[in-house]
């Protein structure tokens, strides 16, 4: 019970991050019909501004960093991660999807991605890195941990779960609520008639991009403390976000969530779980849910099968 | 004996025909590589040299896919590891001889290529990136966390073998891998140019039109991952005896993307272009290397990011329809094979309903198509006439009702089994697969009723693959012929002007020796003297005994040519019969035509 508890827990709070790639994956979809491949590069672009800001490229402790230098670091990597997916949609999707060039915005998204993460991985060039945390987590509970049972859960995943549902709540309610959403939505139904009506679509989009952006580099910032961060983990959590969608098939920002969540979850879970009188163990992990997620996406192939391009 | 000689001799005079400047500048490029060792002596730019040139053979194969499939395929670096891991083990602990260990490793990529194209072969590019993406990762994570295929973090020591007695050493890779580019090469060029590269290049343009003429678009691709998956095996499976250590972190994502980067920055349609690319990748990695050791900077993740900035600077200032015209060699017109006189078909439709989002767009819809007759299908937009069109077609199945041909009910089947069967549709709006020629178009359609020559023989170009290229060239000329473009058949068909598109169209769907025609409004847009033409060209149609149904608007060319109309109105017949029986119905008139009258008269 206890250790469900724990990797419930622990899931949730690496799944809160999936679930906020799975929402910009999801938004992005619906507006352009394209996935952006740079996403998890953008996201690991925000979290090593944030770092570089906050502590430079050299080692870092946890304790070594003061509030405000903090607080002025991550404004600093939120603003670099929204402005880069805003310029990433102009610049690399936007005139390939006019073309109407599959293998143009593959290509440049890609092409994104991995400039952004060979340039990221120029100034930090170590395995990985221990992101500052400016909140007293530490001082909660003994280091850090609360012991329910035999086990012990972080502290900080509570704080992170959090800030997920926060943000995908505020997700939610931009598209619902205000003026910009409704146009969003406008456009998910039918950019050309949005268009039409005056709705400026190319802005909205790119700014729609930067939301995105913002969202999970935001969550990713919040979430890095808690584990060590290497440049490669960006990249995995744009492929771990794009899961997600996929289980939804880029369904409502919540949906999203959810499903990136349970995906957190999974990992975890599965790293103890017994099939058969076999235990799986932590090596299929990752492994497992991408094969699954591969399997759902031949079986039921997403809409818009070749039939359909009339 | 005799046949193997006639074989053999009709191989030479075919090669002899095919032979241009672009296979001399391949033999003389061969050459001067296979010689290369003579002059590079040091054994570490030569075993650099040779792994770049298997990488040139999976970006070869990746053509395939992303050049002829237009399949935007991420999982090339997978399928390479692949190769390379089967041959590692049965190296190491296998000890099997380094060219069966090759041979093995590219057959298990070559598999697991095909069921990556199974798995994605009916579904649209952006989601082949996408189902491809994670297989690169899927791969690529497996290999890391799974020791017992490539050992883990330390990699699989793979031992250095000997083929017929000589060390298997750079110099041997570099002569094997040479040659496998150049024989890699031909293959491409011939699959390209026979019936499955044509068909793969149809839907690649025009996914719905090639579906439509009965192209078996799963099958095809397939294949074309199948033979990408062979070509990265081979590359895998003789690359990882070069390096001698089977190591899972050169097999990431990086890989696929690096190969994908290498085939696009070539221009994406020719084994030149693939090794061209990954020859520009290759410096630039090499520049990224000498700038890092020059300036101090630890990393060899410069060149990949000297290869990402490229490859957007390419893909900004170029679009990618733009054909490399290099060498395009001009060929002997084919001699025409006279298309086979239809046996005469009945295509009946009985009680045919279809809704969308509980919306019926057709209720209650009989219909009799007779052969050797012109049967059109009018009413206002959105009355249900292409709805109609794709019940027939089988492009979607009806909710309710059946299609008969012969007066025997037709399975609820793919486009392709109606095609097979004799039905075969064109597209509304113009849809010709604009980067092929006319008698290319024209020569996807004549694919439909030709025994399937599958990819492996096209690769070695057998006697069989030549003589069904030639059934074809020949099919489609006569095509042409019919529809009066035979003197264009060298032009690129998105060049033409619209009405010569639509006939185009219709000469593909006449190579495919269809029993029953379905036409989709094939005047749209025409001028009064294009409607003329196409109405002579649907006369000549409908005289050889094929049955026609025409989905059109302009009624002047409804009276010119149709023995029956149809008129819908909201999904539901409202009348039929002859063209001035038609005219004359206040019904219609009052419903459809707002007083016009369907014009019998015929301009002569």
């Amino acid at each position: 019970m206890a250790l469900a508890f724990q990797v419930l827990v622990t899931g949730a709070a690496a799944g809160a991050v999936y679930g906020l790639v799975a929402v910009g994956h999801s938004l992005v979809y619906r507006l352009t019909g394209v996935v952006n491949f740079a996403y998890g590069d953008l996201v690991g672009l925000a979290v090593f501004t944030t770092l570089l800001v906050a502590a430079g490229t050299g080692p870092v402790t946890q304790t070594s960093i003061g509030g405000v230098r903090f607080v002025v670091a991550l404004v600093a990597g939120v603003v670099v991660c929204t402005a880069a997916s805003a310029g990433t949609y102009l610049f690399a999707i936007q005139p390939y999807v006019e073309r109407g060039s599959t293998i143009g915005w593959v290509g440049a998204t890609l092409a994104v991605a991995f400039a952004l993460n060979a340039l990221v991985a120029l100034l930090f060039t170590r395995a990985s890195y221990v992101i500052p945390d400016p909140l007293p987590f530490r001082r909660v509970g003994t280091g850090g941990y609360f012991a329910v049972g035999d086990v012990e859960v972080q502290a900080r995943a509570f704080f992170v779960i959090a800030v997920g549902i926060a943000l995908a709540a505020a997700a939610s309610l931009i598209l619902a609520r205000t003026r910009f959403g409704r146009a969003l939505r406008a456009i998910a139904d039918d950019a050309d008639a949005a268009s039409m009506m005056g709705v400026p679509v190319q802005t909205l989009v790119a700014a729609a991009f930067g939301l995105c952006g913002a969202l999970a580099g935001l969550a990713a910032i919040v979430a890095a403390p808690s584990a060590s961060f290497s440049t490669q983990t960006g990249l995995l959590l744009g492929v771990k976000g794009l899961l997600a969608a996929l289980l939804v098939r880029f369904g409502s920002p919540w949906r999203a969530f959810g499903a990136g969540v349970a995906l957190g979850v999974a990992e975890a879970a599965i790293a103890g779980l017994t099939v058969a009188g076999y235990e799986l163990g932590p090596e299929y992990r990752e492994v497992l849910p991408i094969g699954a997620v591969l399997l759902l996406v031949a079986l039921r192939p997403p809409r818009q099968a070749l039939e359909e391009q009339e | 004996m005799m046949r193997v000689a006639s074989a053999a001799r009709d191989a030479v005079r075919d090669a002899r025909a095919a032979w241009g400047p672009s296979q001399t500048l391949l033999a003389v490029i061969t050459a001067a590589a296979l010689l290369l060792p003579l002059v590079v002596r040091d054994q570490l730019t030569l075993t650099s040299l040779a792994s770049w040139a298997y990488l040139a053979l999976a970006a070869v194969g990746l053509t395939f896919v992303v050049g002829l499939g237009g399949m935007p395929s991420l999982a090339q670096g997978a399928l390479l590891a692949v190769g390379a891991v089967v041959a590692a083990v049965l190296r190491a602990d296998g000890d099997w001889p380094p060219v069966a260990a090759a041979a093995a490793g590219a057959l298990a990529a070559a598999v697991a290529g095909g069921v990556v194209g199974v798995a994605v072969g009916r579904v649209r590019p952006a989601f082949v990136a996408v189902a491809t993406w994670l297989v690169a990762w899927l791969v690529a994570r497996g290999l890391a966390e799974f020791p017992a295929f490539a050992g883990g973090a330390e990699g699989r020591i793979v031992p250095q073998g000997t083929v017929a007695g000589v060390d298997l050493g750079a110099t041997l890779h570099w002569e094997i891998a040479v040659l496998l580019v150049a024989l890699g090469a031909l293959g491409l060029a011939g699959v390209a140019r026979g019936q499955p590269g044509l068909a793969l290049a149809g839907l690649r343009e025009r996914p719905a039109e090639a579906l439509a003429l009965g192209v078996p678009a799963l099958r095809l691709r397939t294949a074309a991952f199948a033979a990408a998956g062979f070509y990265a095996g081979l590359s895998g499976a003789f690359a990882v005896q070069l390096d001698g250590i089977a190591d899972p972190a050169a097999y990431s994502p990086v890989l696929s993307f690096t190969l994908f980067a290498a085939v696009l920055l070539g221009g994406a349609r020719s084994a030149s272009g693939a090794v061209a690319g990954t020859a520009l990748v290759g410096v630039l990695f090499w520049a990224a290397d000498r700038l890092a050791s020059s300036a101090g900077v630890a990393t060899g993740r410069l060149g990949t990011l000297f290869a990402a900035a490229l490859l957007l600077g390419a893909l900004a200032i170029r679009s990618e329809t733009v054909l490399p015209t290099l060498f395009r060699r001009r060929e002997e017109p084919p001699a025409p094979v006279p298309l086979k006189a239809p046996r005469p078909a009945r295509l009946e439709a009985r009680g045919l309903e279809k809704r969308f989002g509980g919306e019926p767009a057709l209720t209650e819809f009989d219909l009799d198509v007779e052969p050797g007759a012109i049967t059109a299908l009018v009413g206002p937009n959105g009355s249900g006439k292409t709805t109609a069109l794709r019940l027939l077609a089988g492009t979607v199945a009806p909710d309710l009702g059946e299609v008969l041909l012969d007066g025997s009910p037709l399975p609820r089947g793919s486009q392709r089994t109606r095609a097979r069967a004799g039905i075969v549709r064109t597209l509304q709006a113009t849809q010709v697969f604009g980067g092929l020629s006319v008698l290319e178009n024209a020569r996807v359609g004549a694919g439909l009723h030709l025994p399937a020559t599958g990819l492996a023989r096209s690769l070695v170009a057998t006697p069989r693959a030549r003589a069904i290229s030639r059934v074809s060239r020949g099919t489609a000329v006569a095509a042409l012929r019919e529809v009066g473009l035979d003197g264009d058949a060298e032009r690129a068909a998105g060049h033409l002007t619209a009405t010569d598109q639509r006939l185009v169209m219709l000469a593909a769907a006449l190579a495919a020796s269809p029993r029953v025609l379905l036409v989709d409004e094939p005047s749209a847009g025409a001028t009064a003297e294009d409607v003329a033409r196409i109405a002579d060209v649907l006369a000549r149609i409908r005289d050889r005994g094929i049955a026609v149904l025409v989905v059109e608007h302009n009624l002047g060319l409804v009276g010119r040519v149709a023995e029956r109309v149809v008129v819908l109105d909201a999904g539901r017949t409202i009348a039929s019969g002859g063209p001035r029986e038609i005219g004359d119905d206040p019904a219609v008139r009052a419903v459809y035509l707002g007083g016009r009258v369907i014009s019998t008269k015929t301009p002569d």
